[in-house]
């Protein structure tokens, strides 16, 4: 085999071992030594010339990618994640069959699915989701993606929260997190504008606290306008359009002549 | 898609060599002294460098489709390319020996007149054009497809603006014969090569052209993303081709869509059905689904007379249906029917689109309700919006909220007694909301008819010289052809 090859993979066994200790400093470490290396595989896309080791290679870069992008997740680093996925992605597009399917595949892109969400870069969603066959939207990882953005549309906002307890892998616990604090933004948006008033027991079930003091911090911090009295939280209401009670003459005239000026261009 | 439901209407049973001979060798003889003319059209046109004419020549070349045969083929390409010359022997592999006939016929006319003199590109890259054609026409898909890379490394070598009509056709067919044998992957980064070159060269036509082709090579793929960064970063000029404009608005409406842009995509989606020609009927089916789609998720309900264009109703049956169950706004009826047409809607890849528009029907169920009651309970609420899940109660309170914020209704919620209260509408006529829309109506008024005045066109120098006689005869004559051929390249380009 190349001796690049096995230098690789030698460094590769080092990198797991690395991430399997939780021990992060080392493993971005050797992971920047490893991305250096691939640099050297000519059978690696966007060349993908055919060398008689290119199966190993692939494989060996895709490996090499996909726990990149796992560390990205435990080290909870969202720009790592884009930049490890954007990599990897070339080799479950255009790999056109020279190796065999990743196992990791569906889990990663649902992965990737939950982070657009979770960012809410909903149209990026959607282009993602255009690119996966049918056979792929039934894949468990990918349906529970595909699932919390229709609840999260509809406005089905305990469902986001219940799919946590499912979450298909380890890794989409971190993002299951975020996503339970946009939800919770979200539910204070729609109360705003939905109650007039609600118990302090009420708007705590339903902002997700446990209890009273990290509502009244939350309210404090996020929303300073919101008003506690008696055991009720207060909304501002959003003025109401008043009726209007004077004619806005100046701007009827300014209206009226513009029309008169286009007829005249007309006629 | 397009094309393939274009195409049928397109290919003529082979030619078959029917006993009627003498009949057979007079239709050849007509068809080559056509071709002959149009090739003279051609030259006129490189020489006086008058692009018009040689848009006419494809026109024309359109016209003559259907009577292609082998020998006509071969009899024209003696004629242009003389028989013995190195473009004619590049020619010679892709089209099939003549049978006895057509032979006649070549001798009988191309006698020596043109072996000699010298050749032009145009000319040249005309037969390409018409073999390609041919080859599509007889569905020799595979010999099309090696030719037609064959034809683009040719082309590439030429650099004139009088062959930039008939280069732009040829991409088409390129991309054309790549796509019906499937493998439009491949082409990609060949038709970006060419894009580049197109627009170093000024060829906004070929740019235009080229654009689209890949536009439509990276939607086959689902390749929004690729295609979008390249539409927004291509150059953009005035549309010259009003079937590349109708195509440029589909395929832009499309990508808008996919990126919940909705407004826009019905914009472009709107204007590429109205613009494009009433034969192009694959093209405009395809455009209406899309637009029903996104008009829906708009929260809008298509008219039905949509659904009733001449042609069309068999086609945008399950779309009618789809919009019977969103305007209702009821989720069992809305499921049966996805589920019903789900092999349609998977062919037509708008099955994405159709998930979300549950949401939508969610939407107007609630809009229906608020509409109808002024108060309701929040388990009646779930119940009316047959919402199956574990909890509906809840879920029907955080539905509503969200349409409450988001405008869709305008209601407040009572979480203690569990019901929702719509608010009496206001007397709108109180308010200075009627005053604005009739504004925006003027407004909207007066800028079409300023832009009608502005698009229309007057022909340099009529009031300089009176036109003789004799170039009047010679333009009406034109016009006339012109008004003729439009419908047939209509028909052959969509």
């Amino acid at each position: 085999m190349d001796p690049k090859v096995t230098e690789a993979t030698q460094l590769f066994g080092r990198f797991k071992a690395a991430i399997v200790r939780n021990d992060f400093p080392t493993s971005t470490n050797l992971l920047s030594q490893l991305k250096v290396m691939l640099t050297g595989f000519k059978s690696l896309p966007p060349l993908f010339e055919d060398t008689p080791s290119s199966v190993h290679e692939l494989t060996l870069a895709r490996d090499i990618y996909e726990h990149a992008v796992i560390l990205s997740v435990e080290m909870e680093d969202q720009d790592a994640f884009e930049r490890d996925f954007f990599q990897l992605k070339p080799y479950y597009t255009d790999v056109g069959g020279r190796i065999p399917p990743s196992p990791q595949e569906y889990p990663i892109l649902g992965l990737n699915l939950l982070r657009l969400l979770v960012q809410n870069r909903i149209a990026e969603f959607h282009t993602e989701l255009e690119l996966l066959s049918s056979a792929a939207l039934e894949n468990p990882c990918i349906k529970h993606a595909v699932e919390l953005e229709q609840s999260f549309m509809e406005g089905a906002y305990n469902r986001v929260l219940i799919a946590r307890q499912t979450v298909p892998h380890d890794t989409y616990v971190y993002f299951m997190d975020l996503l339970a604090k946009t939800v919770r933004d979200e539910i204070a948006g729609c109360s705003e504008k939905a109650y007039d008033y609600l118990s302090i027991q009420d708007a705590r079930q339903m902002l997700l606290f446990t209890s009273d003091k990290e509502l009244s911090e939350y309210i404090n911090e996020e929303h300073p306008e919101w008003e506690i009295k008696n055991g009720f939280v207060y909304f501002q209401k959003a003025k109401e359009v008043a009726p209007s009670k004077e004619i806005p003459s100046l701007q009827l005239i300014n209206q009226t002549l513009s029309y008169a000026r286009e007829l005249e261009r007309i006629v | 898609m397009v094309q393939d439901v274009e195409m049928k209407d397109q290919t003529t049973p082979p030619n078959s060599i029917s006993s009627a001979v003498p009949l057979e060798i007079q239709q050849t003889a007509a068809v080559v002294a056509s071709l002959k003319d149009i090739a003279a059209l051609i030259e006129t046109g490189a020489y006086a460098k008058e692009v018009r004419r040689i848009a006419r020549a494809v026109r024309l070349t359109v016209a003559l489709r259907k009577k292609l045969t082998n020998s006509v083929i071969n009899g024209f390409l003696d004629f242009a390319l003389g028989p013995s010359s190195e473009a004619r022997a590049r020619l010679a592999a892709y089209v099939a020996k003549d049978d006895e006939h057509g032979m006649e016929v070549d001798t009988a006319t191309s006698g020596g007149q043109s072996s000699s003199k010298h050749l032009l590109p145009e000319i040249e890259i005309y037969c390409h054009l018409l073999v390609l054609i041919f080859l599509i026409d007889q569905k020799q898909f595979k010999q099309a497809k090696a030719f037609s890379s064959a034809s683009i490394a040719r082309l590439k070598s030429l650099n004139r603006r009088t062959v930039d009509v008939l280069a732009s056709r040829l991409y088409f067919y390129y991309s054309h014969s790549y796509e019906v044998t499937g493998d439009l992957a491949e082409i990609r980064g060949n038709l970006l090569a060419l894009h580049r070159i197109a627009t170093l060269r000024h060829d906004e036509l070929g740019q235009e052209t080229l654009l689209n082709l890949l536009l439509r090579n990276y939607l086959h793929y689902n390749l929004y993303d690729q295609a979008e960064k390249l539409r927004s970063k291509a150059p953009r000029f005035e549309a010259h081709s009003n079937h590349q404009f109708c195509r440029y608005l589909f395929y832009l409406g499309k990508i808008r869509t996919i990126q919940l842009e909705y407004t826009d995509a019905k914009e472009a989606l709107l204007q590429a059905a109205r613009k494009a020609p009433v034969s192009a009927r694959g093209f405009r089916i395809q455009c209406n689904k899309w637009a029903v789609l996104v008009r829906l998720l708009l929260g809008e309900i298509p008219e039905r007379t949509i659904f009733m264009q001449r042609g069309m109703e068999k086609a945008l049956r399950p779309y009618f249906e789809l919009t019977n169950a969103v305007r209702i706004g009821d989720l069992e009826l809305f499921r049966t029917v996805a589920e019903k047409f789900a092999t349609t809607f998977n062919t037509d890849r708008t099955h994405n689109l159709i998930v979300r528009l549950r949401h939508n029907v969610i939407r107007t169920g609630l809009r229906n309700i608020s509409i109808s009651y002024s108060r309701i309970s929040l388990v009646d609420v779930a119940k009316k919006l047959r919402l199956d899940s574990a909890n509906p109660v809840a879920d029907a309170e955080n539905i509503v909220a969200k349409a409450i914020r988001d405008g869709a209704i305008d209601a407040t919620l009572d979480h203690a007694n569990g019901w929702m209260v719509s608010k009496e509408t206001g007397d709108i006529y109180s308010t200075n909301e009627p005053q604005m829309a009739f504004n925006s109506r003027i407004a909207f008024c007066l800028n079409m008819h300023n832009e009608a005045v502005r698009a229309l066109r007057f022909p340099p120098n009529t009031h300089k010289e009176k036109e003789s006689a004799e170039k009047r005869r010679e333009r009406q004559q034109q016009e006339q052809e012109l008004a003729k051929h439009i419908a047939e390249e209509e028909d052959d380009d969509f």
